[in-house]
């Protein structure tokens, strides 16, 4: 596993960071947008030079957002010992996830969309797949390589889709994740939409008063279940399952329809009741309408609520990130037998009265879900379960 | 893997609705733009406010998705969506200097709309995915529909490819070299020995399942490869015939992605020289132009030749006269670096 987010560049750096209640939401220090002083949020203290140096990449055209994932790409195949040759094995697929892509050169990008000479270095960078593309390039990966771009459950889709490769014997091993870096796009966007909470989040709090963006990467590495022997084990996947929520192209429905089937479908998957579930990674984003949805959607499918917390509250909304970011919280939960303190929590959401984890603490882990909801309705749920020793 | 039942495409050719394909319709300005459908069934209200990309997607789907048969998922590739508007709100962060925009652009210009959009009017709450990794999201979608189809035996999904023109993206890839710079009639395509192609767009769409019953085609075999090296690329297709065609058989027609850049037709030689005489040649990218997820008309365009039994003589590089139609390969490429081959059979 590899990650990088507002509370640490390493998946060492953010279990510590998540023991200690850590908030990596606050101004902006080193991107520039009008807001930078307005709103917080989950921003990583690298600068790209830092990075490209870090990370020993100094080809033209490299955005942010390909350097974070470089970032985590690095320390995912380093953390499961995979070889060179290991990685270009035709056996060996990639498959990512973004939504901003490059767009987060907005001012570049607006640049060169509108001009017809005079073109900068990032021409082939803007879209979503020039991270992959990159990432292909620089380590001659010969499997399957794809990039997915369902909004905020983006990455959760590529973890999904990682799996099923290896299912329908198109791949042995996958190499799965995703990425997004601050953008005045992003910002802008959501901002329009007026879910940008001015002050940190406060996931399913009744007074919460909408997201914090974020940035930071994650890829995991799944390998096929005949072939472990002898290799590292995090966890399982168990249980997956994409739907739509077919209801709003920027909202979820009132009941949660689209993230009900999704957790549904995930436990039909994994052969597992809802009573099995141990723990529940939210998606949580803050926002008035996701997290009074997903609670119901959760009501509706849970006799007794299983424990949830939102980590959105530690690293911000990371959209295309946020569901390779929280997979490997997931598993970090099920290795160590923790769960995080979902923060900023006060006061429960009175339609609901359900009430997130609040303190960290050690707590037996069989099977943890991770749930990622995005606009157009795109949902995702993942069964993570405790690995046999 | 999979059999095709029904297929819509919008495209810069005659072929929503009643196809005619056998006259050329030329480029403008060296783009070949969609003719654009009335979107009959699209509510007029919705329809205003959809940018070119969501529309041709949903327009394109729309026949299918009022059909007959029930649609358990969507799956959509696509390597930019709606650019326009997604250009549109980027112009206005900057000269609004990012004050208070509205959000419609914004939400429009989200890639995985078309597919949202696509679930939304349909009320589909099953699978929902947009695949985008560029000149292979289209490849990616008909995997990903390959293995839902192994994983849900009885099912239909509907896959499709959607990329627009956009000012904005025809900039990009023009001041990137993608485009020829001189003006250029269609017909013209392959012989300007010129770095550069023609942009296009279009939206095609597919219903797809496991019945061989009254399917208008198979797809046999799929290979998607990211390289640089034509030697690779022709060994990797050696591979794809030997697994995917039967013994004795052979391929009727190679559908071939040339589209006049003569710094990718090494790789197109290099497809050429693995088939045997027996294979016609014929291109398509005159017709529907250069973008990311072309391949969707090439699939299109090889269920007709498999329908009618021929194909339009503006097509033909090497007319070699088969009996018969039965298995068409499609071979394309991406900027020299993505490729993919897919094999579409004849079911009657």
């Amino acid at each position: 596993m590899g990650a990088i987010s507002a509370i640490g560049s390493s998946v060492t750096e953010n279990r510590m960071a998540l023991m200690q209640d850590k908030c990596g939401i606050g101004p902006l220090e080193l991107f520039a947008t009008r807001y930078a002083s307005l709103l917080p949020f989950g921003e990583i203290k690298s600068t790209n030079t830092f990075l490209q140096e870090q990370l020993k990449a100094h080809e033209p055209g490299l955005t942010r957002t390909t350097l974070l994932a470089l970032h985590a790409f690095d320390e995912a195949i380093a953390d499961a010992r995979l070889s060179p040759l290991q990685v270009q094995e035709f056996e060996t697929a990639l498959i990512g996830a973004t939504t901003v892509g490059g767009m987060c050169l907005t001012d570049q990008l607006y640049h060169d969309a509108n001009k017809t000479e005079d073109g900068s270095e990032f021409l082939a960078s803007y879209d979503c797949a020039s991270v992959n593309l990159y990432l292909q390039k620089r380590y001659g990966i010969n499997g399957i390589v794809n990039t997915f771009n369902t909004a905020c459950s983006s990455s959760a889709n590529a973890i999904l889709y990682g799996a099923r490769l290896i299912k329908n014997g198109f791949a042995e091993r996958a190499i799965v994740g995703g990425v997004d870096s601050l953008a005045k796009f992003t910002i802008n966007g959501f901002n329009s939409l007026h879910i940008l909470s001015p002050d940190k989040c406060t996931p399913f709090d009744e007074q919460r008063k909408g997201l914090n963006l974020g940035e930071g990467a994650a890829f995991l590495v799944l390998e096929k279940e005949e072939n472990i022997a002898g290799k590292k084990r995090y966890a399982e996947l168990t249980g997956y399952c994409n739907t739509n929520d077919a209801y709003h192209a920027s909202s979820l429905s009132n009941e949660g329809d689209g993230p009900f089937l999704a957790m549904e479908g995930a436990l039909a998957q994994a052969g597992l009741s809802p009573a099995d579930i141990s723990f529940i990674n939210a998606h949580g984003t803050g926002t008035e309408n996701n997290d009074l949805s997903e609670s119901r959607a959760m009501l509706r499918l849970f006799e007794t609520v299983p424990a949830f917390a939102s980590t959105k509250a530690n690293t911000g909304h990371t959209l295309g990130a946020a569901g390779a970011i929280e997979a490997v919280y997931s598993i970090l939960n099920l290795v160590h037998q923790e769960v995080y303190a979902s923060l900023h929590f006060n006061q429960a959401i009175a339609a609901t009265g359900l009430q997130p984890v609040q303190s960290q603490k050690q707590m037996p882990l069989k099977h943890v879900m991770s749930n990622s909801f995005g606009f157009g309705g795109n949902c995702a749920s993942l069964i993570f379960s405790k690995a046999d020793q | 893997m999979f059999y095709i039942h029904q297929s819509s495409c919008i495209s810069a050719q005659q072929t929503f609705g009643t196809a005619a394909i056998a006259s050329l319709q030329d480029a403008v300005n060296n783009r070949l733009q969609v003719i654009e459908p009335s979107y009959e069934g699209i509510p007029t209200g919705i329809l205003r406010r959809m940018g070119k990309a969501i529309r041709m997607g949903v327009g394109a789907a729309l026949p299918l998705i009022k059909g007959s048969v029930a649609i358990d998922g969507i799956i959509i590739g696509t390597a930019n969506g709606g650019m326009e508007d997604c250009i549109k709100f980027l112009n206005q962060i900057i000269e609004y200097d990012e004050g208070m925009l509205t959000p419609t652009n914004f939400v429009q210009s989200t890639t995985n709309a078309i597919a949202a959009q696509i679930g939304l009017l349909s009320v589909n709450k099953g699978y929902n995915a947009t695949h985008v990794q560029r000149g292979l999201a289209f490849e990616n979608a008909l995997l990903d529909a390959a293995m839902l189809l192994k994983e849900n035996a009885a099912a239909s999904y509907l896959v499709g490819g959607v990329d627009e023109i956009s000012a904005y993206n025809y900039n990009i890839d023009y001041l990137d070299g993608w485009f020829k710079k001189q003006p250029l009639a269609a017909k013209d395509l392959y012989s300007s020995n010129t770095a550069g192609s023609m942009a296009g767009e279009g939206a095609t769409m597919f219903l797809v399942n496991n019945k061989p019953e009254g399917a208008a085609a198979r797809v046999a075999g799929l290979c998607l490869l990211h390289t640089g090296d034509e030697t690779l690329l022709a060994a990797q297709l050696e591979l794809f015939l030997k697994k995917h065609l039967p013994a004795g058989e052979q391929i009727d027609l190679l559908l071939s992605g040339e589209d006049g850049d003569n710094r990718l037709n090494k790789f197109y030689d290099a497809v050429e020289s693995v088939l045997d005489n027996h294979a016609a040649v014929a291109r398509f990218k005159h017709m529907m132009g250069e973008y990311a997820t072309v391949t969707a008309a090439a699939v299109w365009l090889a269920v007709s030749v498999l329908k009618n039994q021929t194909v339009p003589l503006h097509m033909i590089k090497k007319d070699a006269k088969p009996s018969a139609y039965q298995r068409i390969l499609i071979s394309n490429n991406h900027k020299g670096r993505q490729h993919s081959f897919i094999l579409v059979e004849n079911t009657r």
